[in-house]
């Protein structure tokens, strides 16, 4: 250490490590871990908490010895367009060796939290019996895995407070695997298991939820009726996060009013969700809690605009509201005028496919939001139109978005009046957030808008283009601007290989780089690969052509995945997955 | 860069039957929007346009919607509305009765006009608003009590909490 600060290298090592304990954020312990040696070594042992972005960027053996006091990891998987079946099912992104080398270095590990990877019943079998202290699972849009492996979960984690399915493909093997909770067992905080397909026992959920008395959310299936709904308000009044399942049934004067006053009785309720198949009968139970709502998910309900209307008018506090595009722009405008704390709006397409009855919301109903509701920061809007003029006033009402994520449905498509390209309208966004972290594109964009958003967009971490731009230079702008650039997903545009290479030492400072459908050589994939060795290349060609070493360098490359690595290439390469 | 106007305000053809459907219209200008996009794709040859082929596929990459809510618009799409309230409505002097799906209406307006429709009539209750001589019939109900009431006086939902069978009676008796 430098010579004034010698007072500081007395210190034993459990004072830094009580001073590192009160830095909470990743960044934060990053930061400190780079000071100087003897910081980087006191900060990783007393670690508590790991967040890995992608699991192939560091081997799980390595990371379980780096950081040996772990509680809690969180683990990313698949690249973000895996969600649009852009990625082929047997990429990767396995849990077997990070849960295998956890169990072995990590045996007090509290808290585990999957996003994007395969999780197969052994590893929950693995994940039940080596962890004695295990208190969170969460599986976030993960697959591999049955109702058997939940099941070993259940039986065995005696502590369990938080098992959360979110999105997640799963199984159905073992039909009532909830009843696997032992009678002793009270622990249960929060409970997600919306993304089940099949039937869930209503009767054992109702007994589960009865003696755990601290649960707080519980998200059902579909296959939960109404009625049962009520069974399980009544044994949980504390609620604060409801996912109710199938929100209709057959005419029921006395349900209704059975329905109403369970929920009224929730008196903590501040998150809804559910709402499949909702009839418009039973939709005013929920108006009495509404002005305690700060969380609305209406994802699901396939209802029209004036019963949209009367839920969400009541919801004075709202922060995050998800509803389908049927609320329509007049919707959107008593969303403005009613729900003034509104911080997050996602909209999304009702008929995504078709529109033989097209849905009258259009870029007026964003602008009304973004005019009415000031702390409005993020946003994800799918619609059928817009015009730069729209997107400038949305730019000049919220120069605090953080989050901008636009699909206009149809690919190409330009301003409606003007019928230009969208691009100032986009960088108007770039230029007036100043704190944009994530944006999304859609229309018709030339190169222009790139070269707006690499010179403005300084804050930029995530940004997913979709049939956009004129050539390289749209590419290049971005990978030489964009300095907080993280992970950029691009698909069916005309980039090439150029600015790949004259921008590759940009790529070791970003997590990811997904190009599908572009202009990218097989022949710059091997030159990236040779200049850049902590880069894992990876092509994936599902066309089935033979082994792509064979193939010459200027044979196209389908989809094509850069990350950054310290753990040299991956070994569990599908046959269609080649690292260069 | 090529590229199309999809303005809904266009008109595709300028000789358009305004007699035709709606659905027809719908067709042709999807019809018109495939033609378009394939020649996009034939002129510019570095960009593929798969989605435009894929776009009934329940594969589909685009527009990027997650799984679950993909199935869950495939199932509304493929799944009738399983919620249906019949109840039987009578008009006076006529000894055979109809049925009508009280869910499958908006409000009293909506029901009004398809039991005007129904039984080829001027149907009136006290949500309606006229106060015309010529109105010969009115609507009422009997509810869960058994007592015969005029509707329209309590909100649609709580209507449809109570009623149990419809009649259309002559102004007279009211």
């Amino acid at each position: 250490m430098v010579g004034r600060f010698r007072w500081a290298a007395m210190f034993p090592d459990e004072v830094w490590e009580h001073v590192f304990s009160f830095l909470t954020s990743d960044g934060d312990r990053n930061a400190a871990a780079l000071v100087c040696r003897n910081w980087n070594r006191i900060e990783r042992r007393s670690r508590k908490r790991v967040f890995v972005g992608n699991c192939y960027s560091v081997a799980p053996t390595v990371a379980v010895r780096l950081f040996p006091e772990v509680r809690a990891a969180v683990i990313k998987g698949k690249p973000h367009f895996a969600d649009f079946n852009l990625v082929p099912s047997d990429w990767g992104g396995g849990a077997e060796a990070w849960v295998e080398a956890m169990a072995e270095g990590w045996p007090n590990l509290e808290e585990l939290r999957f996003k994007r990877m395969v999780v197969s019943d052994d590893c929950l079998d693995l994940i039940a019996r080596s962890f004695k202290n295990f208190k969170v699972l969460s599986l976030v849009s993960c697959d591999g895995f049955s109702t058997s492996g939940l099941a070993a979960i259940a039986a065995n984690c005696r502590h369990l407070r938080e098992l959360n399915l979110r999105e997640s493909e799963v199984e159905e093997t073992c039909l009532n695997w909830i009843s696997h909770f032992p009678e002793p067992f009270t622990s249960l905080v929060a409970l997600d298991i919306a993304c089940l397909e099949g039937e869930v026992n209503a009767s054992i959920l109702e007994r589960l939820i009865s003696r755990c008395s601290n649960i707080m959310t519980l998200r059902l299936n579909h296959s939960v009726p109404l009625e049962r709904l009520v069974g399980l308000l009544q044994r949980a009044p504390q609620l604060m996060d409801l996912g109710t399942g199938k929100f209709s049934a057959r005419h029921n004067p006395q349900l209704f009013s059975r329905l109403e006053s369970a929920i009224v009785g929730c008196k903590n309720l501040r998150s809804l969700s559910g709402f499949w198949e909702p009839g418009l009968t039973y939709l005013p139970a929920v108006y009495s809690i509404c002005e305690g709502l700060t969380s609305l998910n209406l994802n699901y309900a396939t209802v029209q605009n004036p019963e949209l209307v009367k839920i969400i008018s009541r919801c004075k506090n709202l922060r995050r509201l998800l509803v389908m595009d049927l609320i329509e722009d007049s919707g959107l405008v008593a969303v403005a005028s009613s729900c003034k704390l509104l911080q997050e709006l996602r909209v999304f397409p009702s008929d995504p496919y078709d529109a033989a009855e097209p849905v009258s919301l259009t870029e007026h109903g964003l602008v009304a939001v973004s005019a009415g509701c000031p702390m409005l920061h993020s946003v994800l809007y799918f619609c059928r139109q817009m015009t730069n003029a729209a997107l400038l006033t949305v730019a000049k009402n919220r120069p605090n978005l953080t989050c901008f994520r636009l699909c206009i449905i149809e690919p190409h498509t330009r301003d409606y009046v003007t019928q230009e390209p969208l691009d100032t309208g986009f960088s108007a966004i770039v230029e007036s957030c100043k704190d944009l972290r994530r944006l999304s594109l859609s229309g018709l964009l030339t190169d222009l808008v790139f070269k707006s958003i690499g010179a403005s967009a300084n804050y930029l971490e995530m940004l997913s283009i979709a049939f956009a731009g004129d050539g390289d230079m749209g590419l290049h702008y971005i990978l030489s601007g964009c300095k907080n650039l993280r992970k950029l997903e691009i698909r069916d545009c005309p980039f090439g290989d150029k600015p790949l290479l004259q921008n590759a030492s940009k790529l070791e400072t970003m997590r990811s780089l997904w190009m599908s459908s572009c202009s990218v050589t097989l022949g710059a994939c091997r030159q990236l690969a040779r200049a850049m060795p902590r880069l894992n290349v990876e092509v994936i060609n599902e066309s089935g052509r033979g082994p792509l070493a064979a193939q010459p360098d200027n044979c196209p490359v389908e989809k094509l995945y850069i990350y950054r690595t310290i753990a040299g290439p991956r070994t569990d390469t599908p046959q269609c997955v080649w690292t260069v | 860069m090529g590229g199309y106007c999809n303005s809904p305000s266009s008109s595709i053809d300028s000789s358009c039957d305004p007699d035709l459907s709606t659905s027809s219209i719908f067709e042709q200008r999807r019809d018109l929007s495939t033609e378009l996009r394939l020649g996009l794709s034939l002129s510019s040859s570095s960009l593929q346009h798969k989605y435009s082929h894929k776009e009934k596929d329940p594969l589909s990459d685009w527009p990027p919607i997650k799984p679950l809510l993909r199935s869950t618009l495939e199932g509304k799409a493929h799944q009738s509305n399983s919620e249906t309230f019949f109840v039987k409505v009578y008009m006076e002097g006529v000894p055979i009765g109809r049925k009508l799906d009280l869910f499958a209406h908006n409000g009293y307006d909506d029901l009004i006009k398809s039991l005007g429709h129904m039984f080829r009539t001027t149907i009136t209750c006290s949500h309606v608003s006229q106060v015309s001589l010529e109105k010969s019939h009115v609507l009422t109900y009997e509810d869960e009590e058994g007592d015969w009431m005029m509707v329209g006086d309590v909100p649609w939902e709580l209507f449809l909490s109570t009623v149990k069978k419809l009649k259309i009676t002559k102004v007279e008796k009211c």
